[in-house]
């Protein structure tokens, strides 16, 4: 009796001390593996800068081929598109970390990628000293064209493909020398026109007029008007308390259809709608076309800033209707509003990786255009795209017109805290071979329609040339 | 005969031993290094004389006890050699140390034996030698708990937990009619007479002490969990387990409020991300250690565990999750799984309740011990540093596993040889 009671109390002791351990064992399976890639990828881990250092780091490609980062044989990065292509590029530097494509594909330039990983051991048989190339959907001479158009003024410019979600092109200016980062570090991050800050993902403005194009669908799509009822604008929106919207240059448009509204932009009917739509049907408008989302991955980005939609007062509620108030929104952002109505109602996820290919050539990964929301009826959208036509072609938007190609968009001149008013154009062109939407900013430079849309003729023009 | 004489076993160690090697040389050629050979040499070959001469001497013990730690120790000298190559030979040189105190604990283990009447000298020398360094220590990583002579550092806590174990098997077996006989009830605990728990209380107020005084957790840990498990061997008292559980919450509580080293190790393991690059980057780094290496690991020498300071004696098992990934933190977790087992099995054959306790007190050292820096580095529980057994750098830490694993090996043998 009691030799078998040390005994079980012995073996008692024994499945309690396998158990905990037991417990321990599951605990790191799951770490290593449902938590390692976040793990391995988290920016505090050096891990991935070591192993960087260890390898001739890979090219970035444009989408014809031409480089827009290499590293020569001596280690140095070089940039030769230098401060045009800074916004996709990005920066490297051991103490300063990477951004752009050198910090969302740093694995993959450095020779590393999640396919490899998932091998193991295997992987380092297979790599090289080599890293890999990134070939991007970027076309480095429309990247330069829209950087040029821009000019020294201060903006942002963003050419999708309406079709599949490939960025052609990404600007932001002020811009920087990404070769030169790390030496001018202290400068550029403390100069007050913010070059390090890529303003197509992360420049956060008002819309002004270019929100106009969603108001009006809003509209529709709540039946608060129709396509025939007749406006009367008399230049002028009575708020109450003394407030009021009034249209620029003291226009009075008279009275107009929502078509012409949207061609003449008038301030007047666009606050009047909005009244009508209220805050809640405005709310459910803007998550609609998706402004309540950010995006991750290359193009990571801020998601816009909306209002308290329930909180609105009327007068502010008439001012969401010209992209006023409290909204805020990122070119990005712009770029895919006016994608959807050129892309029948869908907007494609906007990516800039189109492929990894090793230094043998062989393709690690190949970007699929993907469904990111689909915001709208193909009938509305190419209404609304119709509308948009008539805005280049005898609206505020004809400087952005293109002979023989049709041109779509919508001007604005968005009021702001910082001086005068920033220009805005945003659109679509049906170009021989694709569809591409765009977004334009210009900052405090005034109208949209003289500002920022001939930037956008300059840009479809450098796409027709290829 | 039940266990063979298992020496093609260490042909595994000693293959790891040369791969190994052989992939450092070859990552520096031609810059190569040969002044380990000889030392290297010495290992193997020592290794396969002591497993020739233990089974010679005890014919019937367990043979795969030695090879299995040789696959621990062979695991960790490569991993040493990759991460602080200049401990390399100094840990060859422990391990060939290790393996003589081994021959020689199994050579004179029926002299040893009778050192286990005098248990009152066992506990008395083992309180003797976790206070030495509380008087004449040196703090070294954080811890009070080094004696250092001249070139040596000795860490007492490392050869006290043998004689806690040797103390405990010895009493408990002596007492534990007495213990489990209840003399008085409190609420629904039944306790035997106050003096023959005494000496129980004053192993938890020993553990206490590290934990306050020499700032020691993880010892603390150690010598608390060795005692509560033994004496629920002995006694199946769940009224111990009870009591030590409140003993434990309280001192815990209590040290808690008192020192901020407990509030800031406590503080860290629930929240390690809100000082990644402060106080909690040691377990950070280890995470991303983990991380880094996923199912496969990133391959020998191929990783960078050179991030997590102390790497090579706390933190080595984080350097064997990076580069050998979950499969070899698996295989390493199996590993002692296995020596706990055979520990177990080795007690249940024992003739005598001393002897049982004995075996099994000797696994639960090498299993906790390995389950409290196991847990501690990959943030299951808070961080308390203790070496893992074979593996980590250290010469205490070999000599005295090496030194159980002898009392293991030596009970091993069948008395009668009818197995």
């Amino acid at each position: 009796m009691r030799r078998r009671n040390i005994h079980t109390w012995i073996l008692q002791t024994t499945v309690f001390l396998l158990g905990i351990f037991a417990c321990l064992m599951l605990y790191i399976v799951y770490i290593q593996v449902v938590e390692a890639n976040a793990l391995a990828v988290n920016p505090l881990n050096h891990r991935g800068t070591a192993a960087a250092a260890e390898v001739h780091r890979g090219a970035i490609l444009d989408a014809q081929g031409r480089s827009l980062a290499v590293t020569s044989p001596n280690g140095e990065r070089k940039y030769p598109y230098a401060a045009a292509a800074a916004a996709v590029t990005g920066y490297i530097g051991e103490k300063i970390g990477a951004t752009g494509i050198e910090g969302a594909a740093s694995r993959e330039l450095s020779g590393d990628s999640e396919e490899f990983s998932r091998l193991g051991p295997i992987a380092q048989l297979l790599r090289s000293s080599q890293g890999n190339d990134v070939r991007l959907t970027i076309n480095a001479k429309v990247q330069k064209a829209a950087y040029e158009a821009l000019g020294n003024r201060r903006g942002a410019v963003v050419v999708l493909d309406a079709g599949t979600g490939a960025v052609l092109a990404m600007v932001s200016r002020p811009s920087f020398d990404p070769a030169d980062v790390e030496a001018q570090w202290e400068d550029l991050r403390q100069r007050a026109d913010s070059p390090l800050l890529n303003r197509v993902l992360y420049g956060l403005y008002p819309p002004g007029s270019t929100i106009k194009p969603l108001i009006a669908d809003a509209a529709l799509t709540e039946g608060i008007t129709t396509q025939q009822e007749i406006f009367n604008c008399t230049g002028k929106l009575d708020l109450g308390n003394g407030y009021t919207i009034a249209d620029s240059h003291g226009e009075v448009h008279g009275r107009i259809n929502l078509k012409q509204a949207l061609v003449e932009s008038c301030n007047v009917t666009f606050g009047t709608l909005a009244m009508r739509l209220g805050g809640s049907k405005l709310q459910k408008a803007f998550e609609r076309f998706g402004f309540a989302k950010s995006l991750d991955g290359e193009m990571a980005s801020a998601a816009p800033h909306l209002p308290d939609f329930s909180r609105l007062g009327k007068g502010d509620t008439a001012q969401i209707g010209i992209g006023q108030s409290k909204l805020l929104v990122t070119p990005i952002s712009m770029a895919m509003l006016a994608s959807s109505f050129a892309n029948h109602g869908v907007i494609m996820r906007p990516y800039m990786i189109d492929e990894v290919v090793t230094p043998s050539g062989t393709v690690l990964r190949k970007a699929q255009p993907s469904q990111w929301l689909k915001v709208d009826t193909p009938e509305q959208a190419s209404l609304i795209d119709g509308f948009m036509e008539q805005v280049v072609e005898h609206g505020t938007g004809t400087s952005a017109a293109v002979r023989n190609i049709r041109v779509a968009g919508k001007t604005g001149t968005a009021e702001n805290a910082a001086g005068a008013d920033h220009a805005w154009f945003i659109g679509s062109a049906a170009l021989p071979n694709r569809q591409i939407a765009f977004a334009i900013i210009v900052e405090n430079s005034g109208f949209g329609g003289t500002e920022a849309a001939p930037i956008a003729r300059k840009v479809i023009l450098s796409l027709l040339d290829i | 005969m039940m266990y063979k004489a298992n020496w093609r076993l260490l042909l595994l160690p000693a293959g790891i031993l040369l791969l190994g090697t052989g992939v450092l040389e070859l990552k520096q050629y031609p810059h190569l290094q040969t002044d380990f050979l000889p030392w290297l040499a010495a290992v193997i070959i020592t290794s396969f004389l002591v497993q020739f001469f233990v089974q010679r001497r005890l014919p019937g013990c367990d043979g795969l006890l030695f090879p299995l730690v040789m696959f621990f120790s062979s695991i960790g000298l490569i991993m040493i050699a990759r991460l602080k190559p200049v401990l390399f030979i100094p840990q060859l040189r422990w391990l060939l140390i290790g393996m003589l105190v081994f021959c020689l604990v199994v050579f004179f283990a029926e002299q040893i034996r009778p050192w286990l009447h005098y248990q009152y000298l066992l506990g008395l020398t083992c309180i003797l030698l976790l206070l030495l360094p509380l008087v004449l220590g040196t703090e070294i990583g954080g811890s009070r708990n080094w004696l250092v002579f001249g070139p040596f550092q000795v860490q007492p806590s490392e050869f006290s937990k043998i004689l806690i174990v040797m103390f405990l098997s010895s009493y408990l077996a002596d007492h534990r009619n007495l213990l489990t006989l209840p003399s008085r009830k409190f609420l629904f605990l039944e306790l035997p007479p106050l003096r023959f728990i005494a000496p129980l209380l004053l192993i938890w107020g020993m553990a206490l002490l590290m934990f306050v005084v020499a700032k020691d957790l993880g010892s603390a840990l150690l010598f608390f969990g060795i005692a509560i498990f033994m004496t629920y061997m002995a006694t199946g008292s769940k009224s111990y387990i009870f009591l030590a559980m409140v003993f434990f919450s309280a001192a815990s509580t209590f040290s808690y409020f008192l020192f901020a080293h407990v509030r800031v190790r406590f503080a860290i393991w629930l929240h390690p991300w809100a000082d990644p690059n402060g106080q909690a980057y040691q377990i950070v780094q280890s995470l991303f250690s983990f991380g880094a290496g996923g199912v496969w690991g990133t391959g020998f020498a191929h990783g960078h565990p050179g991030f997590i300071p102390e790497v090579h004696t706390d933190f080595i098992f984080s350097a064997i999750g990076e580069e050998f990934g979950l499969l070899g933190v698996i295989l390493i977790m199996t590993g002692y799984a296995i020596l706990f087992y055979r520990s177990i099995r080795i007690a249940l054959d024992c003739p005598t309740d001393q002897q049982k306790l004995l075996a099994a007190g000797c696994g639960i050292v090498f299993f906790l011990q390995a389950f409290i820096i196991i847990a501690g580095v990959t943030k299951f529980l808070p961080l308390t540093g203790v070496t893992l057994p074979f593996i980590s750098y250290g010469g205490s830490s070999m000599v005295s596993g090496f030194i159980l694993l002898g009392l293991l090996t030596a009970l091993s043998k069948k008395e009668n040889g009818h197995a």
